[in-house]
């Protein structure tokens, strides 16, 4: 029988064949699947960003929306919180108070932790059963009139006794001008009435007297008929709580009226840079603003702020009050997060009542237990032909928050380490008017 | 869909394909074809025949595998070319709205920005996730809003507001094709059609009576190829997804322009 050739039988060349593959998978093997596998999924935490993009308020809530990205950004640029980047969702709430509850519940069934935002004082009252029902905080960061509080909200803005009340004294002061009579003008709604009631009852037993009161409605213009008003009554000083737009057509009706800045100034507890940009500034300078903070605050910590936000957002921006504040409170929150090591409302909010703070550009944000108010500078700054503000007057310390100020109050007061809010008599807001 | 694949690097992504075409094809050849080839084994010449009937196969199947890699193309260079359309209105809407006199000029320029930033921070992650980003009509709106409130106060500002009306439109016009683009892909039923014609390609390779090691290598490489094309592709279809997808770069030169003073 004649051999066969000596060629490699078929089941060695597969067994070579398939040591070989093995040989070649292991050696390009790492190469090839680098960065292969499922997606990891990045665990993230949400947030609510309640801010009015478009209409009327849109002027001024825009900047903190964008304050407050900035410091998302910061934070998940430091690697997040808790290991989790923060997500936000930011709806417009179109400068529609009736918008705002729908939104903040749209956001916290989307699994929102906290809320930031809201403007005026109608979209916070209306957001404010919403974060109750949910038993998550909601982060206000705007001047207003007080007479609230809620365990759901934490308030960041200044009240009366940081900014209006500290402005009496300084107006019927020798460097305010020794003033005497003091007109105030307002919105017609809840805010521009409670500001007046409390103005009222502080300006009872001061040299300061009350020359008169003009509450706008809030689709009405401020007319030369206003500005009348103003100049008969006597007033040589002038306290405006007015805010959007009519804020601003003050300012440009008291121009046209010929009433100097020097003769009957106005303080606005409610401009800022941000507004300023809209104003002529022949029509402004020399009028005054009351605020926490102004962009040419000395100090480091602004200045690295401002530039910071600059490189992100433009070269031409400005920041403000709002901005300042919107964004040290959503800084205040991740540091509170942190040290409660959860999200969660009750963690974050006793680590809110346990002291934990923020220094942010206008100095150091922290919470008061009793009143879930942050004590806060009062400011006085002149407006300056370029926008900005030169301080004439600053508080030698953070003021502590009074949401309940006796004067105005009486027998009210708020304590949430204790019992909460305990109501006094039922005051009449309408009663001054 | 498979969309975890565009998580997968583009490199590991083609070699992984044609890994996996390469194995279907050399375990069916060691165990599918000694079945297949009972059916083939008593008919003469069968190579003749497998080989007629492949060629006759693979011309449909080329035809098919190549018009979708071309659609497959032109739906990636269409989303790019619209890509770069809205951006050049943007920019051209931008050098146009910076005209209109104060506030008017900055509040509107800051509008773009904040567009801008949103397009590239926000949406283009989302757009990699088959998501279509709905907070950049927030920002158009609010851009709108301001246009629409500026009343020209001279013939050359009737001109300039006209221009940035138009202008306005282009750029709205190129922004709905991207985010129509974000959801644009090959129907799956196509899909399933490419990876049928595969495997009978790869089936009829495995009739061929040939030596072991030669079908191995042959068929191989018919299989490596099959791979290739298929992620190939996959690649460019989802023209958003993956890492041959389209770049914010255009969005992102504008945006350095827009915040330098």
């Amino acid at each position: 029988m004649p051999r066969r050739p000596a060629t490699r039988s078929r089941r060695a060349a597969v067994r070579d064949g398939w040591a070989a593959t093995l040989a070649a998978v292991r050696a390009l093997g790492p190469v090839a699947l680098a960065g292969c596998g499922l997606p990891t999924p990045t665990r993230t935490v949400t947030i609510g960003l309640l801010h009015s993009q478009t209409g009327p308020v849109s002027i001024s809530a825009t900047p903190v929306r964008d304050a407050q990205i900035h410091a998302v950004e910061e934070i998940n640029a430091g690697g997040g919180l808790l290991g989790r980047q923060i997500e936000f969702t930011a709806p417009d709430t179109r400068s529609r108070a009736d918008l705002f509850p729908n939104r903040a519940r749209r956001l916290l069934d989307g699994g929102a932790v906290a809320l930031f935002g809201c403007w005026s004082t109608p979209s916070r009252k209306a957001v404010i059963p919403v974060v109750e029902e949910y038993r998550r905080l909601l982060f206000y960061g705007v001047p207003y009139e007080g007479n609230e509080s809620s365990k759901y909200v934490v308030y960041g803005g200044q009240i009366p006794n940081q900014q209006v009340l500290p402005v009496l004294d300084w107006l019927q002061s020798a460097a305010g001008g020794l003033r005497r009579r003091l007109f105030v003008i307002g919105s017609d709604d809840l805010h521009g009435r409670t500001m007046t009631h409390v103005v009222r009852r502080a300006l009872i037993d001061r040299a300061l007297q009350f020359a008169g009161v003009t509450l706008v409605p809030l689709t009405a213009p401020v007319t030369a008929d206003t500005v009348e008003t103003i100049a008969a009554s006597g007033a040589d000083c002038v306290l405006s709580t007015l805010a959007g737009t009519p804020a601003l057509a003050l300012f440009s009706r008291l121009a046209e009226a010929g009433l100097d800045p020097r003769r009957l100034p106005v303080v606005s507890t409610t401009i800022g840079e941000d507004e300023l940009r809209l104003l002529r500034p022949e029509v402004v300078a020399g009028h005054y603003a009351v605020s926490a903070y102004f962009q040419r605050d000395p100090g480091a910590a602004n200045g690295e702020w401002i530039a910071g936000f600059r490189r992100e957002f433009g070269f031409d921006r400005v920041t403000s009050d709002t901005m300042e504040t919107g964004y040290s409170l959503l800084h205040l929150w991740a540091a509170a997060v942190r040290r409660a090591g959860s999200v969660a409302t009750g963690a974050v909010l006793q680590a809110l009542r346990d002291g934990v703070s923020f220094a942010g550009p206008g100095g150091r944000l922290a919470m008061d237990p009793a009143t879930q108010h942050c004590a806060k500078p009062c400011r006085i700054g002149r407006i300056r032909t370029d926008r900005q503000f030169d301080v004439v007057h600053e508080s030698s310390a953070p003021i502590p928050p009074d949401p309940y100020p006796a004067l105005a109050f009486p027998g009210w007061s708020c304590d949430w380490t204790k019992e909460g809010v305990v109501r006094g008599a039922e005051v009449k807001l309408d009663g001054d008017l | 869909m498979l969309y975890w694949i565009y998580d997968i690097p583009s490199t590991s992504l083609a070699l992984g394909m044609i890994a996996l075409f390469v194995g279907i094809y050399w375990g069916g050849a060691l165990v599918v074809r000694p079945i297949l080839r009972q059916f083939v084994r008593s008919t003469p010449a069968c190579n003749d025949v497998v080989g007629y009937v492949l060629s006759c196969f693979c011309v449909f199947y080329g035809l098919l595998l190549g018009l979708i890699a071309v659609t497959a193309y032109q739906n990636f260079s269409l989303a790019e070319a619209n890509v770069t359309h809205e951006a050049a209105a943007l920019a051209a809407l931008y050098e146009d709205v910076g005209q209109y006199p104060a506030p008017w000029g900055q509040n509107l320029r800051w509008a773009l920005r904040d567009y801008t930033r949103y397009v590239i921070k926000y949406a283009w992650p989302l757009q990699r996730r088959g998501i279509v980003p709905v907070e950049g009509t927030i920002r158009t709106q609010a851009f709108q809003e301001q246009l629409l409130a500026f009343q020209p106060e001279s013939p050359a500002e009737e001109i300039l507001h006209a221009e940035a009306l138009r202008q306005f439109n282009n750029f709205l016009e190129a922004r709905r094709m991207r985010l129509f683009a974000v959801t644009s892909s090959i129907p799956v039923v196509m899909w399933y059609v490419v990876i049928l014609g595969a495997l009978i390609t790869i089936a009829m390779v495995w009739l061929f009576d040939m030596k072991f090691v030669t079908h191995l290598l042959l068929g191989g490489l018919l299989s490596a190829y099959l791979g290739t094309m298929i992620f190939l592709i996959a690649a460019m279809d989802n023209p958003f997804r993956g890492e041959v997808s389209i770049e914010p770069e255009v969005f992102e030169t504008l945006y350095a322009h827009m915040v330098e003073e």
